[in-house]
């Protein structure tokens, strides 16, 4: 975790290492320090100890960037630079990002806070940010050749405006965009209510929905890929590496989510219905909410839901597009579902000694076969829960919600224990006959009535 | 013409010792010998391939061939065994070793006195009569004797050169032949493999359309993969009946002895190539075409000689004479008689330029074979070690690489990424490749065999050429 301790003291806490750039400290005495991240783990929230008060929100595999405060300006320092991010255990992907992490750090801010960034680029092509929802001069919106130069490699632009509007922003490159978003340059942002007491919550999630196209035993995404993607990730992060949501029971818990994919996700929630408090363009009327288990968010679009999380249980909570809980499958693969290849095996087998027939019965083998994979790939369905194999990837995770947890208790509180007689239960008795329905209109009447294809010779 | 000479007489009978003690002088050089030249064939040859010949001309000679030939085919061939078999048994090698026999009783023939001639002639009229008895011997042929010995020993030591060549280029031949034999044999099997995969996935198919998940196209596309695939097959089967049938008919079987067995492999690659130091220098000195054709040469410039020598006198015969003319009671008038051509109107110009012009062409045969051998030995030993580099290749980089893809595909496979189907084709991709090193490293065997012919005479270059296989494999990489 980094506090603002450490971060002042500039001293190198676990899983945080202070780079000093090649550069005199005199000259760097202007510039506040580099702090980067290591891990990918959910970090606890970043205690506000200057400036105004505010709620930290917790960010899914991220971090809050640390600030300096100079002047009454909150100063933040971000450095976009290649990065090696671990997906999920087992797959680390060459991306690009900030700060050691892609998505980069989350920067909290409260609103009417004057905000000074520090971008430095280390990146091998011009870059620039864009702070994507923002009410700000022209001149500081980020947007190369229209709006500033671009910030070539080993240079450090300076932007500053006042967080104006509350509400749920993010971050990203305005320059080779489709390049550097496809390497995962992005961050959350979030501007604080001035009154920590406006719509206070007692957890407040953020992670952005992002894409790649890896293939299977490469490691860097290919930036051309437009829609066919193979890995559907919260944060740059895939299950089941995503970490739970963790909350109290008869929390109020907000979850904040962009979309920086190339295409709608319909987020839903098991166990509980939510409203959608906030948008792009700031909080919803209390009157104009409806309840919900699933709500799209459409491309580049911000949704913040709120609930209360009364039903303790490991609920699921995911993209409704079946193939977004996947990871990196064929698409061209045939569908083997009741196609016999007991009599081929052994014929296969003598050409190709590994073979094993797959998918006559579904594809549900993938969940617990532990077969040899590419490097660097992760199963197309993976994860054991308590019962068993869970059989999902990409964007998938789980709301975690217990009796009695402490307020920043975050910690995966593990498998949920289930009452007695809560668990769906085998029968064990014999199956009634099966009695159909007669049809009215049997099937070779319908043949027999179907007027049959005939010769074309007459027209 | 003939000159009866009636002056000093001479005695028949002691003319015809003389001719007789000279004779039997003379032709004690030159008499049949006991292997009838084969031996100094073997030591020529076994210098090359250490392998027995044998000439067969009695049962027992054919029962001895028999038996080792049954021996060595009650196992599988090695390449060796097929030469020792082609030896024994190839009849048009048995046909060579008789032109020995031929040149040796041309050579003995050489070495022998042309019999003494009698001739007579018998007139009568009206009860005179003439009576010409002569009994003439050609001198001439004592003076030419040694000479044509020589040049008749030439011819036969040339005979030699040539049967050893032949034993050499049947054992070359043969070896070349059990080479692609035992290619054919391993490409066979590949593409029987081939087709099993190709087999697998049209049966595959035929089960994915039967359970309702794919299109008769699909179907018909992996139907039509296998019926390339046994295409292929039936190819590679074509090919080896011709492999088999030539070494067949080198190792000259017939029958029972036709159902011999091959190894399953080629030998492997050997871990060097052999180096090229003074390999023309190696060809000029040991090459018996070269040889065969000096030797050759130099009967011909030993014939340009006795043309030259001769070129005055055609035929010089000498021999005691009787005449009887008048009555039949009167008696015979006793002398010699000689004859010879007086060349008034040939003066053997003609025959000595025709010698000569041999003789010279000849000459110039010599040197284009002897500048065609260097370069054949060049060519051979580049292409010797071009097909050593190429299977070499395959062996160490296209092989292993192909078998990393089918590592890799099975990993794709193994996560769904890829379908049997790519599995297959992949596995059909992989045995191709195998079977493109096996007529790499048989192509290496058939230029090192290229290679020895080069270095004993004229090699029929036959490796590096293009395969029906690979056609095949380019028509399967769909």
């Amino acid at each position: 975790m980094v506090t603002r301790r450490n971060f002042l003291l500039g001293a190198s806490a676990a899983g945080v290492a202070l780079s000093a750039a090649k550069v005199s400290s005199v000259a760097m005495a202007a510039l506040p320090q580099i702090v980067s991240m290591e891990t990918p783990d959910t970090q606890p929230p970043l205690m506000p100890e200057n400036g105004r008060p505010y709620n930290p929100v917790v960010t899914l595999n991220g971090w809050t960037l640390p600030w300096r405060m100079n002047n009454g300006v909150k100063e933040f320092h971000l450095v976009a630079e290649p990065v090696v991010r671990e997906m999920a255990p087992g797959m680390k992907a060459h991306l690009w990002g900030y700060n050691g992490q892609s998505p980069g750090p989350t920067i909290e801010v409260v609103e009417g806070d004057r905000v000074r960034i520090f971008v430095t680029n280390r990146l091998p092509e011009h870059t620039s940010i864009h702070w994507h929802g923002q009410r700000l001069p022209n001149g500081m919106d980020g947007v190369t050749g229209l709006t500033q130069a671009g910030i070539n490699p080993g240079k450090t632009f300076v932007y500053e405006f006042e967080a104006k509007r509350p509400g749920t922003f993010m971050y990203h490159p305005h320059a080779d965009e489709m390049t550097q978003m496809a390497m995962g340059m992005m961050g959350f942002w979030v501007t604080h209510p001035k009154n920590p007491k406006f719509m206070a919550v007692d957890r407040d999630f953020v992670f952005l929905l992002n894409s790649f196209d890896i293939d299977p035993g490469s490691y860097t995404p290919k930036i051309t890929t437009m829609l066919d993607f193979n890995l559907w990730a919260f944060n740059s992060r895939v299950a089941p590496g995503i970490s739970p949501m963790v909350a109290g029971q008869g929390d109020r818990v907000r979850i904040r989510v962009g979309n920086l994919t190339m295409t709608n996700h319909p987020m839903h929630l098991h166990g509980h219905e939510f409203v959608v408090v906030g948008t792009d363009g700031g909080w919803t009327p209390p009157n104009s909410r409806w309840p919900e288990v699933t709500a799209d968010i459409a491309v580049g679009q911000m949704r913040a839901f709120e609930f209360i999380a009364d039903e303790p249980g490991d609920w699921a909570f995911h993209c409704h597009k079946s193939h977004h809980t996947m990871n990196a499958m064929g698409h061209d693969v045939p569908t083997m579902i009741g196609v016999d290849q007991s009599k081929l095996v052994d014929r296969i087998t003598s050409l190709i000694p590994d073979y094993m027939s797959m998918g006559e019965s579904g594809m549900a083998d993938m969940e617990t076969m532990e077969m040899p994979l590419p490097d660097n790939t992760l199963p197309m369905m993976s994860g054991q829960g308590q019962f068993g194999g869970i059989g999902m990837g990409g964007m998938f995770t789980t709301v975690k919600i217990r009796e009695g947890l402490a307020r920043n208790d975050y910690k995966d509180p593990g498998a949920y224990q289930h009452p007695v007689g809560t668990v769906a239960y085998e029968m064990n008795s014999e199956l009634p006959p099966v009695q159909r329905q007669t049809a009215t209109l049997s099937g070779d009447e319908i043949e027999f009535k179907a007027r049959k294809p005939v010769s074309h010779g007459e027209h | 013409m003939t000159i009866p000479m009636a002056s000093s007489l001479v005695s028949i009978p002691r003319v015809l010792v003389t001719l007789f003690f000279i004779s039997v002088t003379l032709n004690g050089c030159a008499s049949f010998s006991k292997d009838g030249g084969l031996g100094a064939v073997q030591k020529t040859t076994k210098d090359f391939i250490s392998k027995d010949i044998q000439w067969v001309k009695s049962l027992e000679d054919q029962d001895s061939v028999q038996s080792r030939t049954e021996e060595l085919l009650k196992k599988p061939l090695t390449v060796n065994d097929a030469v020792q078999i082609a030896l024994f048994n190839n009849k048009g090698l048995q046909a060579a070793f008789y032109d020995l026999g031929i040149s040796e009783a041309d050579l003995v023939q050489t070495g022998k006195l042309p019999n003494p001639r009698f001739a007579m002639l018998h007139t009568k009229n009206n009860g005179d009569y003439k009576i010409e008895q002569s009994f003439t011997f050609n001198i001439f042929s004592l003076l030419t004797m040694p000479k044509a010995l020589q040049i008749e020993k030439r011819l036969f030591e040339q005979t030699q050169r040539q049967t050893a060549m032949e034993v050499l280029r049947l054992a070359n031949e043969t070896r070349k032949a059990y080479f692609k034999a035992v290619a054919a044999d391993q490409s066979t099997h590949y593409m029987q493999q081939v087709r099993t995969a190709a087999e697998a996935s049209a049966e595959l198919a035929r089960n994915m359309v039967k359970a309702g998940n794919w299109r008769k196209l699909d179907q018909a596309r992996e139907q039509g993969f296998y019926a390339d695939a046994a295409l292929g097959v039936a190819r590679a089967e074509r090919n080896k009946i011709t492999a088999y049938e030539e070494l067949t008919r080198l190792m000259g079987l017939w029958g029972k002895q036709t159902q011999f067995t091959l190894p399953e492999r080629l030998p492997d690659l050997p871990l060097t190539v052999d180096e090229s130091n003074n390999i023309e220098q190696t060809a000029m000195d040991q090459r018996l075409d070269l040889q065969s054709l000096r030797l050759q040469t130099e009967a011909l410039a030993n014939q340009l000689g006795l043309t030259k020598a001769t070129r005055f006198i055609n035929v010089l015969e000498v021999g005691p004479a009787r005449v009887l003319e008048g009555k039949r009671s009167d008696p015979y008038k006793k002398g010699f008689e000689i004859t010879f051509e007086i060349p008034i109107f040939d003066w053997g110009t003609a025959r000595v330029a025709r010698a000569e012009a041999i003789y010279m062409q000849a000459i110039n045969i010599l040197a284009e074979t002897a500048v065609n051998a260097r370069s054949e030995v060049r060519q051979s030993y580049k292409l010797y070690r071009s097909n050593y580099d190429i299977a070499k290749h395959y062996r160490d980089e296209i092989v292993p690489i192909r078998k990393r893809i089918s590592a890799e595909n099975q990993l794709r496979y193994n996560g769904m990424l890829i379908s049997a189907f790519e599995l297959l084709v992949n596995a059909q991709l992989q045995v191709s490749t195998v079977n493109s090193y096996i007529e790499a490293l048989r192509d290496f065997w058939l230029s090192q065999s290229d290679l020895e012919m080069a270095l004993i005479g004229k090699p029929l270059f036959s490796s590096g050429t293009g395969s029906p296989m690979r056609d095949n494999q380019m028509s399967m990489s769909h």
